[in-house]
């Protein structure tokens, strides 16, 4: 009983987690079909300001929170004018300039905070009983804020005007030119919102688990997998197949013991790439 | 897919220019090869020699990860090949107490065959989707071996892996051996890469419809790309096994995937000189930076933001780059003096 109630905690937080760091990255990836790597690397940093504000600045970990989600959001907007702008179209470059930032967002968290693992104190203390199970309110608070944004992420991009402005240019960028859509502000606004994601993300995890200068590189890796899976320019299919992540993620550890299960749901991945490689719910692309 | 009508009419130019350039290309080649052979002549410091061996062993590294990029593919998994070939020999070698000399051969072609095994489902994935395939399986391979217990030595790594050349030998011997074994390999990939089946790859490349329609058999010559990609990297990689000693799965991860990348990217991926320049400024600078020590990964970062912001074409460009600034300041002088 135990064990269960901890797994499907364990899921739901993983699944919320992965599915807003995945759709900070669909964001850009769906309009201007910018592979992100460097994506990781943000979420990890935003981890490591909100703990500077609350262990260095004394502030309360909510506007911590809020603090350091504003101060991301400002950098991807930034990153999206000065990095990924110039070479919109160019694959190859677009690689280069992210592991460019990766290795300096890496590098300069390595120098400051050093290699060794610290966390975020918890948001909310104590234990919710019922009966014979118990779920920290922390676990339930970092699921509550991930499904209260993921809630709000998805009324953003299907019911205001500029998330359909952002379907629209997903679609077809010239033709969204054509209608009088402002590209360049649309863009701005959805890596301003991506980053300001993976920053909450990075908070909420590095309160969950713990902060780590790579633990990016494995988020990164979850990130590509939901969306690749689900496919260019689906929303709602983040969601599913964050799910079925966050499900294996969370399961397959209490079956097969350490990096077992890792190989495992990696093998499911590349089998399901291979029955649908335009994924299950978007459509194909050329790069 | 790149060759515009200017790349076309930049390689129709007087037949002796060509062929005045391609001896003065052999010669600089040439130069370049005896320099390095003599460098340990000069070096006598056993950690330059080091970093010398592991330009050699990540040069022949990138420039097979080129090879598939030729045909049109983009491998994020190559890190993990080079794993591949390292795990195998390293096990073969260890377990079953082969020489290393036997082994080597023997897991570039185990690299070879798995390469192209997985080259036949992933011939159906394009571009992006390639990419990412690869990735995945690569990631997949990493925690194959951190699962493997004692026989890949788990998350600690694989200790104990027999010395190619016996213990106590000074680094000397190993730099001529690897160096060797650089040459050999380029040479073979540059004349693969000249022959009928590298110029299909290249036809693929830059168009698959076409290709086909002419007769070239697109997912055979991918799974070829591929497979000869994974027997140059596996060599690599079980070279590296035997020279380190001491292995783990985090030397063939997803970034260092990325690294190899950015070696190829960084040179130039349209010429074949492009990753083996490529290798070394990444891998040499940063070293003369050495004294850095933890800052030392912003100057790879400051060389490629450098390289993207102002050689597009990578590093290989950089001579026509000057030459077309002074031209063009030549000529912006003439109409001036016109007017």
């Amino acid at each position: 009983m135990e064990l269960i109630v901890a797994t499907v905690t364990n899921f739901l937080i993983l699944s919320s987690m992965y599915i807003l760091v995945a759709l900070g990255f669909a964001f850009l990836f769906n309009m201007l079909r910018i592979l992100n790597l460097a994506h990781g690397a943000i979420y990890m940093v935003g981890g490591y300001i909100g703990l500077a504000f609350i262990m260095i600045l004394g502030f309360n970990q909510w506007i911590a929170l809020l603090l350091t989600t504003l101060i991301i959001a400002a950098f991807g907007i930034f990153l999206e004018k000065f990095s990924f702008r110039p070479f919109v179209g160019d694959f190859n470059r677009i690689v280069m300039v992210c592991v460019a930032i990766a290795v300096v967002l890496q590098t300069a968290v390595n120098i400051i905070a050093g290699s060794k693992t610290l966390a975020l104190p918890p948001f909310v203390e104590g234990v919710f009983r019922a009966g014979t199970f118990s779920v920290s309110y922390e676990r339930m608070v970092t699921f509550a804020v991930g499904a209260a944004l993921l809630g709000l992420a998805i009324w953003f991009v299907n019911r205001t005007r500029w998330g359909q402005q952002m379907q629209a240019i997903a679609q077809d960028i010239e033709g969204a030119y054509l209608q009088g859509i402002n590209v360049r502000r649309i863009s701005a606004l959805a890596s301003f919102i991506g980053c300001g994601l993976a920053a909450v993300a990075g908070c909420l995890m590095g309160a969950y688990l713990r902060l780590g200068p790579y633990m990016g590189d494995l988020m990164l890796i979850k990130a590509l997998i939901l969306v690749i899976l689900a496919g260019v320019g689906s929303v709602s299919g983040i969601l599913v197949t964050g799910l079925v992540l966050g499900a294996l993620d969370a399961a397959l550890p209490v079956l097969v013991p350490g990096a077992g299960s890792d190989a495992i749901t990696v093998g499911i991945v590349v089998v399901l790439l291979l029955i649908r490689p335009q994924g299950f719910f978007g459509y194909e692309i050329e790069m | 897919m790149d060759m515009s009508d200017k790349q076309l009419s930049d390689m129709t130019p007087s037949k002796t220019a060509t062929v005045q350039e391609k001896w003065i290309k052999l010669a600089i080649t040439a130069g370049v090869v005896v320099l390095i052979a003599l460098l340990p002549l000069l070096l006598t410091s056993p950690y330059m020699l080091h970093i010398f061996i592991l330009t050699f062993i990540y040069t022949i590294a990138a420039v097979s990860l080129r090879t598939i990029l030729t045909s049109g593919q983009f491998p994020l998994g190559h890190g993990a090949f080079m794993g591949i070939g390292a795990y195998s020999s390293a096990m073969i070698a260890k377990w079953l107490g082969w020489s290393p000399w036997l082994t080597i051969p023997v897991a570039a072609l185990v690299t070879m065959g798995i390469g192209m095994l997985i080259g036949y489902p992933f011939a159906r994935l394009r571009t992006l989707y390639y990419a990412m395939g690869s990735l995945f399986f690569g990631m997949g391979i990493i925690y194959i071996f951190y699962a493997g217990g004692s026989l890949t030595g788990g998350y600690s790594g694989l200790t104990g892996i027999p010395p190619l050349l016996p213990i106590g030998t000074s680094k000397v011997p190993y730099y001529y051996l690897f160096l060797g074994l650089a040459l050999v390999s380029l040479l073979a990939l540059y004349r693969f890469e000249f022959s009928r089946i590298g110029i299909n790859l290249k036809a693929i490349a830059q168009s698959h419809l076409v290709a086909s329609s002419v007769g070239i058999n697109e997912g055979w010559y991918r799974i070829l790309a591929v497979g000869v990609g994974c027997f140059f990297v596996g060599l690599a990689g079980a070279g590296y096994a035997h020279y380190t000693t001491v292995l783990s799965g985090n030397n063939f991860s997803f970034m260092a995937t990325l690294w190899l990348v950015m070696y190829v990217l960084i040179g130039g991926k349209d010429s074949f000189a492009g990753p083996i320049i490529g290798t070394f400024i990444l891998v040499l600078i940063p070293e003369f930076f050495r004294d850095l020590k933890i800052y030392t990964p912003f100057i790879s970062a400051a060389i490629l933001l450098i390289v993207v912001f102002i050689m597009p074409q990578g590093l290989v460009s950089l001579p026509k780059l000057v030459r077309s600034w002074f031209t063009e300041h030549r000529k912006g002088r003439r109409i001036t003096h016109a007017s």
